[in-house]
C-alpha cells in the first residue's frame, strides 16, 4: 500500500522508501523513515499529500508520495 | 561510529582559556522556517547589511550583535561587547543539497578548523532549535556538534510549541524544556522569543555565548568527526558516490539513534502524562490543528488553486496599482520642487544653465528620481512578501504551484515572481530571494526579463493603436501570449544548457503552523532589503543615467555647447544612427526607432516620449489620429521596411518585449546574481531580441 492511497485522517506507518538514495536520504534527514508513524492530513490538488509526524506537517508530491510504502496503523494500539 | 576521532578537538588548553576573544564570531545555523532570521533581526537591528557568499550568490546577512553588560560597582551599564553574527541560509543538513546549503557547511567547517588551530579565529554557532519539531531539529544539531565548534543552543517556536496538541514535547513549559534539553545536551540551552520585544532571552543567549567562548562545551553522546568525515561533506549529496552515500545512510542512522534517545530523554520530563510513555510522542492521538483547519481551505484541490491565484493577484495590484501613485508622487517630487531648488541654487553661484546644472539635473537628479520612485514598488513587495512568508503560506503557495513548475525543473514558489513580473520585473526579481535554491534563483531572475511588464504595455499601445487600429486588442494580447511563450521556451532551452544541473527534484516541505506576522521584525526586514536594494542596485542606476546624459550632451556635429545639443547632432544620436542599420533586416533600421530602442534600456516607459521627441511632436492622446505620432510612426516604419510598416511594428513590439526590461532591472540582477550572469544574460536577450525581430519581420512581411 502507497501513501496515496489512505485516506484523509488515517494513521499509518512507513514501511519502505523507494524514492533514489540521495532522496531518500534527505526525507530520511528532514524526519519521515521507515517506522515512522504519520496522520494523512490533507489530499492536495495533483494527487499530493500532507502528513502529520510528531508535530510537523509534511507536503509531498505525488510522485514522492506515490514511492512510499504504508501500512494502516491502529491508533494507540 | 566512523567519524568519531579526536582531530577536531580544541586545541591542548584551550579550555582553560579565560579571556573573551576580542571579536568573537558567533554563526547562526538552523533548518528552514525556526526563527533564525527573525532572532538575527533581533539581535543586530539595524546594524546589519547583506552580502552574496564569496563565489556564490547565496545572501548572507552579517550583523553586529552588541549588550551591555551590568555595570561595575551597581552601576546600570557597564562595558559593551560586540559579536560578528552570521545569519547563515536554512538548512536541513550539513550533508548540503544545494549551493545555499553548501555555504552554511562550508561555514560551520571552517569555523571548526579554525577554532581547532593555534592561531585560529574564535567562534560559537548558535544552533536555532525549533522547539515544535525537536527531532529534525536535533539531527542538525547532532551534525554540527560533530565538527566540535563550540556551540549554543536558542530555543525557539517556544510559544507554539506549548499549545501544540501532537507534539512531543507538547504541554511542557519553555524554562522546563530547557532546562530537560539542557541537561541531555550538556551545552547551554536558552529559550528565546525573539518575535517579543523583552531581551530577557537575548540576554541569556549573549551570556551563554560569550560564557561557551572562553569555556568551550561540548555537546554529549554524538562524538566527533575525523577530517576525512570533512572531505566527505565537502561535495554535495548528489554528487557523492554510491559508496560515500551509503556510509553517510550508516552515519545518519546513528544520529537518529542518538536524536530520538534525546528525545525521549526530553520528553520523560514532560508532566503531561500523555507525553511521557517514549511510545506516544511517536503516535500521539492525532487532533486537527489549527493551521490543519485553514489548509483544508488553502490546500483544497478545487480551492487551492483559486487561493494561490487571488494572492498572486493581491501581490500585482500591490505592486502596480497600489504603488503607482506614490511612485508618481515622488517623481513629481523630484522632477518638480526638487529639480526647481537645485536650478535655483546653482542660478544663484553662477551656474545656471550651464553643463554643471544639466550634469546635476538631468543626469544626477533623473538618476536618483529612478532609484527613488522604485522604493515604494520594492517596499510593498518586500513587505508583502514577508506576510506571505511568515504567516506560513509561502510554502503551502510552493506546494500548490508546484505542477506548473515542475516542467521548468523549478520550486513552485518560482510562479509567484514570474506573475509579478507582468506588473513589474523589479520587484519580480526582488521575489526570487523567496526560492531556497540558488541555481532557481538564478534561472527564475533570468526568466523573469522575458515577462512583459506593464512599461512595455505603453510600446503596445502606441504601436498596435498606429498600425492595426481595428485588431489593437488583438495585438496587445498575442504580445502577452508571445511573452508567456517566451519565459516556457526560455526555461525548457536554459534547462538543456546551462542549467542541466537543476533537477526536478521530489517536493518535500515541511509546512509551517500558520502565525500572524510580526509588524516589527517586518518593517525592520523591510527596511533593510529597500536600503540594500537602494545601495546595491542604486548606484549602477545613477551611473547609467550619468552616462545616458554625457551622450546626450555630447555634440558630434554642428557649433552646439556641451549640455544643449539637439539629440540629432549629439553622441546618442549619431549612436542610434550607428545601430540603425543592425536593426534594418528586422524592419525599423530608422534612427528614429534605433534611437527609442537605446531610451528603452534605461526604461520602457520613456520609449514613447522618446518617439515623440525624436519625431518632435507632443505625445499623442490617439495614435491612429491623422498627423499624429502614430502617422509618422507609420511614415518610417513603412519607408525602412521597404512597405510593411505593420510586420515591422509587430518585430519592434517584439523586440521590445525580449530586450533588456530596464537599467533598473539590470541593476537589481547584477546585484542578485553578480556581473557574469548579468552580462551573458543582456547579451543573450539583445541577440535573442534581435533574431526573433527578424523572424517576425521576414515571415510577417511575406504573408
Amino acid at each position: 500500500m502507497t501513501l496515496p492511497e489512505s485516506p484523509v485522517g488515517a494513521q499509518l506507518r512507513v514501511t519502505r522508501v523507494r524514492l533514489p538514495a540521495a532522496d531518500a536520504l534527505r526525507l530520511n534527514e528532514m524526519g519521515i523513515r521507515c517506522g515512522t508513524v504519520a496522520h494523512v492530513t490533507q489530499h492536495a490538488a495533483f494527487g499530493g499529500r500532507v502528513i502529520a509526524v510528531a508535530g510537523s506537517r509534511y507536503a509531498l508530491d505525488a510522485g514522492t508520495a506515490g514511492l512510499i510504502d504504508i501500512e494502516p496503523v491502529n491508533p494507540l494500539r | 561510529m566512523s567519524c568519531h576521532g579526536s582531530d577536531c578537538a580544541p586545541a591542548p588548553g584551550r579550555g582553560a582559556t579565560t579571556t573573551m576573544p576580542a571579536t568573537l564570531r558567533v554563526l547562526l545555523v538552523g533548518g528552514p522556517n525556526v526563527g533564525k532570521s527573525t532572532l538575527f533581526n533581533a539581535l543586530t537591528g539595524a546594524r546589519q547589511h547583506t552580502t552574496n557568499a564569496p563565489g556564490t550568490t547565496v545572501e548572507l546577512a552579517t550583523g553586529t550583535w552588541r549588550t551591555v553588560g551590568p555595570g561595575s560597582h551597581g552601576s546600570a551599564e557597564g562595558p559593551a561587547t560586540e559579536r560578528v553574527i552570521v545569519d547563515l541560509p536554512g538548512s536541513y543538513s550539513l550533508l548540503a543539497r544545494s549551493s545555499d546549503e553548501q555555504v552554511t557547511a562550508d561555514a560551520v567547517r571552517e569555523l571548526a578548523l579554525s577554532c581547532a588551530g593555534p592561531a585560529g579565529q574564535p567562534g560559537v554557532v548558535v544552533v536555532v532549535l525549533d522547539a515544535t519539531t525537536l527531532a529534525r531539529s536535533l539531527y542538525l544539531l547532532a551534525q554540527v556538534a560533530q565538527t566540535g565548534v563550540p556551540l549554543v543552543v536558542a530555543l525557539t517556536m517556544l510559544d507554539l510549541a506549548e499549545s501544540a496538541s501532537d507534539s512531543p514535547t507538547a504541554g511542557m513549559d519553555p524554562d522546563t524544556l530547557a532546562t530537560a534539553l539542557s541537561v541531555s545536551l550538556g551545552v547551554p540551552v536558552v529559550p528565546v522569543d525573539a518575535r517579543n520585544r523583552t531581551h530577557a532571552g537575548r540576554r541569556g543567549l549573549a551570556r551563554a555565548v560569550d560564557d561557551v567562548a572562553v569555556r568551550p562545551r561540548r555537546v554529549t553522546g554524538v562524538g566527533v568527526p575525523t577530517r576525512s568525515c570533512w572531505a566527505r561533506t565537502s561535495a554535495a549529496v548528489p554528487d557523492r558516490a554510491a559508496g560515500d552515500l551509503a556510509l553517510e545512510y550508516a552515519h545518519a542512522e546513528i544520529l537518529f539513534a542518538w536524536v530520538e534517545q534525546v528525545v525521549e530523554e526530553v520528553t520523560r520530563r514532560a508532566p503531561d502524562p500523555t507525553v511521557q510513555d517514549p511510545a506516544t510522542w511517536q503516535r500521539p492521538p492525532h487532533r486537527r490543528t489549527f493551521s490543519d483547519r485553514i489548509d483544508t481551505v488553502l490546500l483544497n484541490p478545487w480551492a487551492g488553486i483559486p487561493a494561490f491565484l487571488a494572492v498572486v493577484w493581491l501581490l500585482f495590484e500591490l505592486t502596480t496599482r497600489f504603488a503607482a501613485p506614490l511612485q508618481s508622487f515622488i517623481g513629481h517630487l523630484v522632477n518638480g520642487p526638487v529639480a526647481f531648488a537645485v536650478t535655483w541654487l546653482l542660478g544663484l553661484v553662477g551656474l545656471g544653465d550651464s553643463w554643471v546644472q544639466g550634469l546635476l539635473v538631468d543626469g544626477l537628479l533623473v538618476g536618483v528620481g529612478t532609484v527613488l520612485t522604485f522604493l515604494p514598488v520594492m517596499a510593498v513587495m518586500f513587505a508583502a512578501l514577508g506576510v506571505l512568508e511568515d504567516s506560513g503560506y509561502l510554502g503551502r503557495a510552493a506546494f500548490v504551484a508546484d505542477r506548473a513548475m515542475r516542467s521548468l525543473g523549478l520550486d513552485g514558489r518560482a510562479l509567484l515572481p514570474l506573475i509579478v513580473g507582468f506588473g513589474c520585473n523589479l520587484p519580480a526579481l526582488a521575489a526570487t530571494r523567496t526560492l531556497p535554491r540558488a541555481r532557481q534563483r538564478l534561472l527564475t531572475g533570468l526568466l523573469i526579463p522575458l515577462t512583459s511588464c506593464s512599461a512595455r504595455l505603453t510600446v503596445y499601445v502606441l504601436l498596435a493603436g498606429a498600425f492595426f487600429p481595428h485588431d489593437a486588442g488583438t495585438v496587445i494580447f498575442m504580445m502577452y501570449l508571445v511573452s508567456v511563450l517566451l519565459v516556457l521556451g526560455g526555461g525548457l532551452v536554459l534547462r538543456r544548457t546551462a542549467f542541466r544541473d537543476v533537477r526536478s527534484e521530489p517536493l518535500i516541505l515541511v509546512l509551517p503552523p500558520y502565525q500572524r506576522p510580526h509588524l516589527r521584525t517586518l518593517a525592520m526586514s523591510v527596511r533593510m532589503r529597500v536600503g540594500a536594494f537602494v545601495i546595491g542596485a542604486g548606484k549602477f542606476i545613477v551611473g547609467t543615467m550619468l552616462v545616458v546624459w554625457v551622450l546626450m550632451a555630447l555634440p558630434v556635429t554642428g557649433q552646439h555647447p556641451v549640455g544643449h545639443v539637439p539629440v540629432a547632432d549629439s553622441l546618442y544620436g549619431r549612436a542610434a544612427s550607428g545601430i540603425a542599420p543592425v536593426l534594418a533586416p528586422a524592419g525599423f533600421g530608422n534612427d528614429h526607432a534605433a534611437a527609442a530602442l537605446i531610451t528603452g534600456f534605461v526604461a520602457k516607459e520613456v520609449v514613447v516620449g522618446s518617439f515623440a521627441q525624436s519625431y518632435a511632436v507632443a505625445k499623442p492622446g490617439d495614435a491612429a489620429l491623422p498627423g499624429s505620432l502614430g502617422e509618422q510612426l507609420r511614415a518610417s516604419f513603412d519607408q525602412s521596411s521597404g512597405g510593411h510598416g505593420g510586420a515591422a511594428a509587430l518585430a519592434f513590439m517584439v523586440f521590445v518585449l525580449a530586450y533588456t526590461p530596464c537599467v533598473a532591472a539590470l541593476a537589481e540582477q547584477r546585484r542578485l546574481f553578480g556581473w557574469r550572469p548579468t552580462v551573458s544574460a543582456l547579451g543573450v536577450q539583445l541577440a535573442g531580441a534581435w533574431l526573433l525581430a527578424v523572424m517576425v519581420f521576414q515571415v510577417g512581411s511575406r504573408l
